[in-house]
């Protein structure tokens, strides 16, 4: 290895992760929305089994898709609950989230170009939103998945008050 | 401009009393030009069918065609229209739907002229007008260089270089020169303009040297049409019979299977040959006359490129929305010391221009270091921090997927009872994969590195990548708009992540992969310092975090 020619303000250095978690009630929006997508299998597979004269392996793969949904359903929103995070601190905004590949995103607000805050129907029901926050790169807008819907609007609120200070065109 | 013809011209295009301008009357010339060359690829069979009966009806066509085409050019031209107000640009045009398009003045980023073949052989140049982050782009179909000087003058008041053709004022010396020329302002007809002559000061950053041409035939990218090429050529060759049974037997046979083997050696040789000549030729249309330059007036200097024999293009980036280089070494160029570079810039269309060809490796350092303003190379030469053992085993390990892929497919080909003997190919060409895939993964490896050097605007960040091409790519820290450190599941339990700095410039992002977490968190520390203010872990517990988030999983 050739010698380092980073000016390492310190070896230690490391980012801590952001703080906040999400609305609880997130989970349930996610444990609903998986239990939904597995209709679409799991009925598929009743309808090859009433099928007259059909073969056995039709059911046996469509009913194994809508099985692992169904198990996916009850372990996948907590460990994705428990991995992802957001915070706003100082100048900069950090998002982690992740299942098997976990993404960090740090962004300073001073090169925010837009906060746009959406809910689907099933997190009206569970009073959760989503937050896109966009920068000028494609390459990184950072989204916090699941916010209790009424603190996803005061944030939105205090970013763009924060990022319409910045002057320039954020590039 | 005593020229009387020039002056009826400007007559014609002259603005009228709301300030709109027409666009030179030679458009209608290239509206026309294009209408018939729309128009002739389906009438050349109907004009193939006529042949046989050339004559009154033909030449009447002809002359029909010519018409239709000049009266479609002319309405063009007179509905055409573009004013300059004091808050936009403005562009109108359609004869029967009326289109209106509009670039806000402080909008305006780029102004690129272009001259293709025919706007060169008529003397105007085409103007596109490029407007912040969106691609959309305004454009003058013709117009006299000396509009098209005025117009940049007007439009970029305080970037703007004097467009001269490519005849003009260029320096005979060739290489990079760090010649200063004083550029006086183009006279303006225009009773507005600015009343103090603000004088230009011209940098040149590289000319055309014609000794670069020894590195044309190294980039492969002209290579396809020369082997297209010559696949269309081979479907002619057995139109030479060669009747193998009687052959044997006669001396004709014998000079006959030489002819073949003569064939394929002048086949051989024919496309080697006409490779260098499409490369070479194809290298000096595109770069010949190039100028590259640094043009200031007023504050804001820009980088003005200037390239092309027969059709020319100029491009003119502010200087500030350039963000990085990329040097690329293609492997064969790299062998031969040779080297290009593009840069990134934002609200550019595309983003990436290439502003060097293939050229020695330290004019395009040298070229690479002073379009981002810098005093030293440091940047572009400094040694890459490698990634590491780790890095480097999951490069092999990833180089090594080709192979496992044939033994795969060797083992279900064996089992499949009907498949013949086609398991025994995927077998030989398993450990040739495994060899090819271990050559390129440590060709990977080596070009693989990150570095962080301090400087101007914030110090830049240099990432290298590229598995048989070398490039390295070095972005301003002030370009840099936020960070992605990413880790799969493996990555985590090798301690290693892709780190993405994300950028409004060029392709809006720029990976180093397999960086060891602890470093990655260090460059974001270096490049982004005020990032790191607020997300800084105390040291005591940096350790802790990190393995807590890897078994967080």
């Amino acid at each position: 290895m050739t010698a380092s020619p980073t000016p390492h303000p310190s070896d230690a250095v490391a980012l801590r992760e952001p703080t906040r978690l999400v609305s609880p009630r997130a989970k349930q929006q996610w444990r609903v929305q998986l239990l939904v997508t597995a209709i679409v299998p799991a009925s598929g597979a009743v309808a090859a089994w009433l099928w007259p004269g059909g073969d056995t392996w039709p059911v046996l793969a469509a009913g194994a898709v809508a099985v692992l949904l169904i198990a996916g359903a009850f372990i996948v929103p907590q460990v994705r609950y428990r991995i992802h995070r957001w915070e706003v601190a100082d100048d900069a905004i950090a998002t982690r989230r992740g299942l098997l590949r976990i993404e960090d995103r740090i962004a300073p607000l001073s090169r925010v170009q837009t906060i746009d805050s959406r809910q689907s129907f099933l997190q009206r029901l569970f009073r959760v939103r989503s937050l896109v926050v966009t920068t000028a790169s494609a390459a990184g807008p950072i989204m916090i998945d699941g916010l209790d819907a009424e603190e996803a609007q005061r944030l939105v609120a205090e970013l763009t008050a924060i990022t319409a200070r910045e002057r320039g065109d954020a590039t | 401009m005593s020229d009387p013809r020039e002056t009826v011209l400007a007559s014609w295009t002259a603005p009228d009393a709301e300030g709109w301008r027409r666009l030179d009357p030679r458009m209608s010339i290239v509206t026309g030009a294009r209408v018939v060359g729309s128009a002739a690829l389906p009438a050349i069979p109907a004009l193939l069918g006529l042949a046989g009966r050339l004559g009154y009806w033909t030449v009447l066509a002809l002359a029909g065609v010519l018409v239709v085409a000049g009266a479609f050019g002319l309405a063009h031209w007179l509905t055409t229209g573009y004013r300059v107000t004091d808050r936009r640009f403005e562009l109108r045009s359609g004869v029967l739907r009326r289109n209106l398009q509009n670039a806000p003045l402080d909008r305006v980023r780029t102004i690129d002229l272009t001259a293709p073949l025919l706007h060169r052989i008529l003397g105007v140049t085409k103007v596109a007008i490029g407007t912040g982050v969106d691609l959309h782009r305004v454009e003058l179909g013709a117009v006299t260089h000396g509009e098209a000087a005025r117009l940049r003058a007007e439009l970029l008041p305080d970037g703007a270089p004097p467009y001269e053709p490519a005849t003009t004022a260029a320096p005979t010396a060739a290489g990079p020169t760090a010649a200063i020329a004083d550029v006086g302002v183009p006279p303006t007809p225009d009773a507005a303009a600015p009343t103090a002559t603000p004088r230009a000061t011209e940098e040149v950053l590289a000319l055309l040297d014609w000794r670069w041409l020894r590195f044309a035939p190294l980039s492969l990218a002209r290579l396809a049409v020369v082997a297209g090429a010559f696949t269309a050529l081979s479907q002619v060759l057995p139109d030479l019979h060669i009747d193998e049974n009687h052959a044997a037997s006669s001396f004709w046979g014998w000079v006959q299977e030489q002819a073949v083997a003569l064939i394929v050696v002048l086949g051989v040789v024919g496309i080697v040959v006409a490779w260098l000549a499409i490369a070479v030729i194809g290298y000096a249309l595109q770069w010949g006359g190039l100028r590259l330059s640094r043009q200031q007036r007023g504050e804001r200097p820009a980088i003005h490129l200037q390239a092309g024999l027969l059709s020319t293009r100029a491009v003119t980036i502010e200087e500030r929305r350039i963000r990085g280089v990329v040097l690329t070494e293609p492997l064969l160029l790299r062998w031969a010391g040779g080297a290009e570079v593009s840069t990134w810039a934002t609200g550019v269309k595309d983003g990436v221009a290439q502003v060097l060809p293939p050229c020695p490796r330290p004019v395009a350092v040298e070229v690479a270091a002073r379009v981002l303003g810098l005093a030293d190379d440091a940047p572009l030469a400094v040694p890459l921090t490698r990634h590491g053992r780790v890095a480097r085993r999951r490069t092999h390990l990833r180089g090594q997927w080709p192979a496992l892929a044939l033994l795969a497919a060797t083992a279900v080909l064996a089992l499949v009872p009907d498949a013949g003997p086609a398991w025994q190919a995927t077998l030989t060409l398993a450990p040739i994969a495994a060899l090819i895939g271990a050559g390129c993964a440590e060709s990977c490896y080596r070009h693989l590195g990150h570095a962080v050097v301090p400087g101007p605007r914030g110090g830049h960040v240099v990432a290298g990548s590229g598995i048989l091409t070398r490039r390295r790519t070095v972005l301003e820290a002030d370009g840099v708009i936020g960070w992605v450190v990413r880790q799969s599941f493996f990555q985590r339990r090798a301690g290693v992540a892709t780190l993405v700095a994300t950028t409004a410039a060029g392709p809006e992002q720029a990976a180093i992969r397999d960086v060891p977490l602890g470093e990655a968190h260090a460059v974001i520390g270096a490049v982004s310092p005020r990032l790191v203010a607020a997300f800084a872990a105390p040291q005591t517990t940096a350790a802790s975090a990190r393995t807590s988030a890897m078994s967080s999983s």
